[in-house]
């Protein structure tokens, strides 16, 4: 009923026209408000403002999709513009199409905004319709200038003009827009709805593939805060406009989804393939870090009781079978030499170039001495990524798959033997590596795998050479990272290992007539580890008393701890350093061993160091 | 970033307006319809906008397909701060004789240049492979 309407409005007495156009009307989600729009351009303007307005208004219809000419629906459509055009034409005469189509198309740009701005209550967009208008004004112009327009009979129009049609109007209007509107609005206006102008075309959009006119981006993307804040007004003053605003803020664009699902869904599938990887976490390391570190903070906000959990989206390569491997150099039966394939992973490929490596003369020991040892380090430090790298999440601990362990044995070898035969070298090779910052980092880090024994006597070999170790430690610091592991590794030692541990701190190296306990209570990491092997020992004597039966152990023990408690004692307290931890059972040890007097001088040193 | 997380795609710019600076330093702006994996992009209903500078002309296109190595950045357009610009717009022909009359004093100013340093006994390596613009 609206359509027959309509249709007499215009004129269409062609009942397939007619019929078409009601399927469209019906077919696409038009509102309410504008199909009641529809009717009242009826009844309330003229017959021309009519056919003015019934030009604007298939450019709002939803039909179907843009360069498909071919198809009956969009062709009617199409079609039904310019025949509404040329009834706007046919009221005027034939022969002075051009003359009287401007004289009474003139006047209704001034006219028929009036009535539209009452009609419609969108603000901005009125200026899509006179835009309409005067493009329906151009198309008098350049279309009468087709001879295919001239045919009345709408139907029989052929696609070529109305294409041409459309071309034309898409160069006539930028620039036919200015001189009417001058303001600043006429790029957007003429640029939003230039989209509307091929009405003669009428293709627009479904509703379905709607974009939202603003992407907002989501959490995974990293903004600048001030961009961040202003998306997030953006966003509130959005939610908050009036709902009575139209959901479309814009016409529909007809020119959308030219690029199909398919096609879409294809170019993704190709930029997963170029993503894809066997080994993700090493692949894409941050990438993965950053989503872990995402999902925990995720999931202690939720802990929190932030009620609503945000699904944050990984994204997910998917696993396709690399092609079989490739032959880099193909051998063609009966031809000479070799021929290049080219592939993506090597486009050109000469020939099998073979390195030629030249050992480099050793120029001056002691920087060689250097480069190798920083060399070995290098390679030591890849065996203990690798070995991290198969430990996966979770802490590192002895390992229990034989692969690792090999591993671990491997690494160990490398670094106490360093290929060395002589013991003395052995231990002298370890130190260096001791001594570089990144071999401490080494040793810290690869404690944790080893087993007991060999902790152990990398321990030992640390605490040995104590005195050393901090000397050359002095610019890096560096030793505190070895606390740790160590700490975790004392506290698992016999009474026996502690002794020996211990007595290499008390030696006297051959020459020197300090003692190697000084320099280590000077020291954080010296003293730190000091103090944890004597509250180890402590712990161990207190918890198991067979341990003071058995004579020589017990006496090289509190021999041990009065020394030591005297050096305190004897230490200025200036240069006593602060131990990273504090073990609670040193005190009472040293009561136990020690006289009054000095365990007051002890426990008034201990306890200002500590306190500095 | 519906379809990709953690990767910047372009799948979510289609059928929005946008302003694309080639390497020869044109802009154009228009209706990104359609990429490939190789981020070549068909713009539809592109206009060329020449900027000389506070005004700008636009040229009216069309469609155009560019190469993908050939874009140095691309950004959304939002539809409705478009018109909120401080420049103004001026017809085709006075923009292109603005960009002549610059690219003319840049082009002396150039000679001056190559002629003080000539004079000095330097030179300047010739750009022939450079973007400039």
């Amino acid at each position: 009923m609206k359509t027959t309407h309509l249709c007499s409005q215009v004129g269409v007495t062609n009942t397939e026209t007619e019929l078409q156009l009601s399927v469209l009307l019906d077919q696409f989600s038009i509102t309410a408000a504008k199909k009641v729009y529809l009717l009242e351009a009826d009844t309330a303007l003229s017959p021309e403002e009519t056919a003015m307005e019934g030009v604007g208004q298939p450019a709002k219809m939803k039909c179907l999709e843009g360069p498909h000419l071919n198809q009956g629906p969009a062709k009617s459509c199409g079609s039904l513009a310019p025949e509404k055009e040329l009834v706007s034409a046919s009221h005027l005469e034939e022969e002075e199409e051009n003359e009287e189509g401007e004289e009474d198309l003139d006047p209704d740009p001034d006219l028929a905004p009036g009535p539209e701005e009452e009609e419609e209550e969108e603000d901005e967009k009125d200026l899509g319709d006179p835009a309409v208008l005067s493009a329906v004004h151009n198309t008098q112009r350049g279309g009468l200038s087709s001879p295919g327009i001239k045919i009345p009979d709408v139907l029989g129009m052929s696609p070529t003009s109305l294409h041409f049609l459309w071309q034309t109007l898409d160069y006539l209007s930028p620039v036919l827009f200015r001189p009417k509107f001058p303001s600043a609005n006429s790029p957007a206006c003429h640029f939003g709805h230039q989209l509307l102008l091929p009405d003669p075309s009428l293709f627009c959009s479904l509703p379905t593939s709607w974009p939202p006119k603003f992407s907002l981006p989501s959490h995974l993307t990293q903004l600048h805060p001030q961009h961040q804040r202003l998306l997030q007004l953006q966003q509130h003053s959005r939610m908050q406009s009036p709902p009575a605003k139209k959901p479309w803020s814009q016409q529909p664009d007809p020119y959308a989804n030219l690029m199909t699902r398919k096609e879409k869904d294809w170019v993704i599938k190709v930029q997963m393939v170029q993503l894809q990887s066997e080994n993700p976490r090493l692949d894409d390391y941050y990438y993965q870090k950053y989503y872990q570190k995402l999902e925990k903070k995720q999931a202690d906000d939720e802990l929190l009781g932030r009620k609503n959990k945000v699904e944050s989206l990984k994204l997910v390569t998917p696993y396709i079978q690399k092609a079989e491997a490739y032959e880099s150099v193909v051998r063609i039966e009966g031809s000479l030499g070799q021929v290049a394939v080219s592939t993506c992973f090597s486009p050109r490929r000469a020939i099998d170039a073979v390195p030629h490596g030249t050992q480099e003369q050793e120029a001056g020991a002691a920087s060689s001495q250097r480069l190798r040892v920083l060399h070995h380090i290098e390679k030591m430090f890849l065996q203990l990524l690798e070995i991290e790298e198969g430990q996966k999440d979770g802490p590192p601990q002895p390992c229990y798959s034989e692969q690792q362990s090999k591993q671990v044995e491997k690494l160990f070898l490398a670094l106490k033997t360093q290929e060395q035969n002589n013991l003395e070298e052995a231990a002298d090779g370890f130190l260096q590596v001791l001594s570089v910052r990144k071999g401490k980092a080494l040793v810290a880090r690869m404690l944790p795998f080893l087993p007991q024994n060999q902790a152990v006597s990398l321990l030992l070999a640390i605490t040995h050479h104590l005195p050393l170790l901090v000397r050359r430690d002095v610019a890096d610091q560096a030793l505190q990272m070895l606390f740790k592991p160590l700490g975790r590794c004392i506290s698992h030692l016999t009474f026996h290992e502690l002794l020996q541990g211990l007595q290499g701190l008390t030696l006297l190296a051959p020459g020197s007539s300090e003692r190697p306990v000084t320099v280590v209570l000077q020291n954080q990491f010296g003293i730190s580890l000091l103090y944890a092997l004597l509250s180890h020992g402590e712990q161990l004597v207190s918890l198991d008393s067979s341990l003071e039966k058995s004579n020589s152990d017990y006496t090289t023990w509190t021999d041990m701890v009065v020394l030591i408690a005297w050096e305190i004692a004897q230490m200025p307290t200036a240069s006593l350093a602060e131990p990273l931890t504090f073990p609670s059972n040193l005190l009472p040890l040293f009561c136990h061993h020690v006289d009054k007097q000095l365990v007051q001088q002890l426990e008034a040193r201990m306890e200002l160091a500590w306190i500095y | 970033m519906n379809y990709m997380p953690g990767t910047a795609s372009l799948i979510e710019d289609i059928d929005k307006k946008h302003l694309v600076l080639l390497r020869d330093g044109r802009t154009l702006i228009g209706f990104l319809r359609s990429i490939d994996q190789f981020a070549n992009l068909v713009l539809h209903q592109t206009v060329e906008r020449i900027h000389v500078g506070k005004k700008y002309g636009d040229i009216p296109r069309g469609i155009f397909v560019v190469r993908g190595e050939n874009v140095v950045l691309l950004g959304e357009i939002d539809l409705e701060k478009e018109s909120d610009t401080p420049l103004q717009q001026v017809s085709i022909e006075e923009i292109l004789e603005e960009q002549r009359v610059e690219q003319q004093t840049r082009l002396e100013a150039e000679k001056l240049k190559v002629q003080a340093l000539k004079d000095r006994g330097l030179s300047l390596p010739r750009a022939d492979t450079l973007d400039e613009y």
